[in-house]
């Protein structure tokens, strides 16, 4: 999947609550590229380039739960 | 081929019919692609289940309580009206007639098509043992399982599981989330030992003890114990030793479901035989999806996989063809995580096949495997650290003869990169 062409970047902040009306996406079914970029940003204060299979207010299934926040 | 009137010219139109059998990942995503592809066509969807697509990788999610029904929902119904898919829930197939192109259902029914696809998976084992099928003991596949599941361990104080593979581990998960101390009875030494050593299980082991679940190995199954109402009160192994449980969770395997096909011509072998085009021996019934028997064009050789992605690009291939066949292969290299713990876990290609294989601890809690066939990588197991899981795929892809640099393999930090170089001087 390539990098969208946005300019935003986003980052994951592990979340403790899953809203109802969220779109959650388990590691297993993002691209290569996107599961790269959730390795280098789940749990660390980094940002990558925005990723064409994650949103803004995404939430990630990784070792914990991660929501994306996109800016 | 369906026949419509042009209400315009009054001259009858034709379009092209296409039948999909099963609503999971692989039937979803050729939907999905045929009406893309196709977009006069008529596409019906026949599924046995009484809800549409869900994602299948997140139920044990909901299972542990961790997540909520309604993110689990895919397509909801309304998404077959937008994209005019005429699907059919709670539909059982009977019978598949491939001389008359008809499909019949369990209330009657027949769906003609010009192409169909089998997207019908599997059904999870039975232990072969007495009481198998006793109240409380679970199989885990569909939405409905995990929803039996949570509410069934919700009440249980102790637990068995059996099964040491991907699949049983997800009840070990479930039971630690839920506060259920269990047995994990495994016939061998080590969970999934036809992939790790002893050294990366125990990684494994350590993270279910820290859950309260225990692995109990030279165990196993013999037959199970049930109270006055039929529910399960205890699993008793072949050494005699007996484990009381108020829940059990089975995953040995599947079975897939060719029983549809049986009097037909289309090929089986452990599931529906197809090309790389997804195509059967029967040139206008595709498959898609764990039923599938492919030919891996990575491994060389014929497969079977039953990871998301694979079915995903499987169902999406399968529809290009069915359109149009020939004009794309499907060649993949799938991988499935177990994201329970706090570290990762990625098994990648086929773990279990190889000839060789290399292994190394990278640092502490972090392990890697590669399995290794006439010098290529065939697949692995990465506990800890993910990070050279692209460089591993793509070697994999690339069916590049990594003999006599193996040890590269185990860098911490590897990449492609330091191959070629080896590979040059």
């Amino acid at each position: 999947m390539p990098l969208r062409e946005t300019g935003r970047r986003m980052r994951l902040r592990r979340t403790g609550r899953v809203p109802t009306d969220a779109r959650v996406r388990h590691y297993d079914e993002l691209d290569e590229d996107t599961q790269v970029a959730v390795l280098e940003l789940a749990g660390r204060p980094r940002t990558a380039p925005e990723t064409g299979d994650l949103d803004d207010g995404d939430v990630v299934k990784f070792t914990d739960y991660y929501e994306v926040r996109a800016r | 081929m369906t026949i419509h009137i042009n209400p315009e010219s009054e001259q009858p139109i034709m379009s092209d019919s296409y039948v999909i059998i099963g609503d999971g990942i692989a039937g979803a995503s050729a939907a999905e692609t045929l009406r893309e592809e196709a977009p006069d066509a008529d596409i019906t969807v026949l599924t046995d289940e009484g809800e549409s697509l869900y994602n299948r990788i997140l139920i044990k999610e909901y299972a542990k309580g961790k997540l909520p029904e309604a993110p689990i929902s895919i397509h909801q119904e309304e998404w077959y009206d937008d994209h005019d898919v005429d699907l059919r829930l709670n539909t059982v197939v009977v019978d598949i007639d491939v001389e008359n192109d008809a499909i019949h259902t369990h209330e009657g029914e027949t769906f003609a098509y010009d192409t169909l696809l089998l997207a019908v998976g599997g059904t999870p084992q039975q232990l072969p043992v007495g009481n198998a099928d006793a109240d409380g003991i679970h199989h885990f596949w569909t939405f409905q399982d995990a929803r039996k599941i949570k509410a069934s361990v919700e009440d249980a104080d102790n637990a068995v599981i059996v099964g040491a593979g991907l699949l049983g581990i997800d009840f070990a998960a479930i039971c630690g989330a839920q506060d259920v101390e269990a047995k994990y009875l495994m016939r061998g030494d080590a969970w999934w030992r036809y992939a790790l050593s002893e050294e990366g299980a125990e990684i494994m082991h350590d993270a279910m003890r820290e859950r309260g679940v225990e692995p109990v190995f030279g165990s196993g199954v013999d037959h199970f114990e049930v109270d006055d109402d039929g529910h399960v009160e205890a699993a008793v192994d072949p050494n005699g030793e007996r484990y009381e449980c108020d829940f059990a969770g089975v995953a040995i395997g599947l079975n897939f479901n060719t029983e549809l096909v049986e009097d037909t011509p289309i090929e089986t072998e452990d599931g529906i035989v197809v090309d790389e085009f997804m195509r059967t021996n029967v040139d206008n019934v595709y498959a898609a999806g764990d039923i599938t028997t492919f030919n891996d064009l990575v491994l060389g050789e014929q497969a079977k996989n039953g990871s998301w992605g694979s079915a995903k690009e499987q169902g999406t291939v399968a529809a290009r063809n069915m359109v149009e066949y020939g004009s794309e292969t499907f060649e993949w290299v799938s991988s499935y995580s177990i994201t329970h713990f706090d570290f990762p876990f990625l098994s990648f290609g086929h773990p279990t096949l190889g000839d060789d294989s290399v292994e190394a601890t990278t640092a502490d809690g972090e392990w890697r495997r590669v399995a290794l066939q006439d010098g290529k990588i065939v697949g692995g197991v990465l506990i800890g650290d993910l990070s050279p899981q692209s460089a591993f795929k793509q070697l994999m892809r690339e069916g590049r003869d990594v003999s006599g640099q193996t040890d590269l393999l185990m860098e911490p930090g590897f990449s492609v990169d330091d191959l070629a170089a080896q590979t040059e001087q």
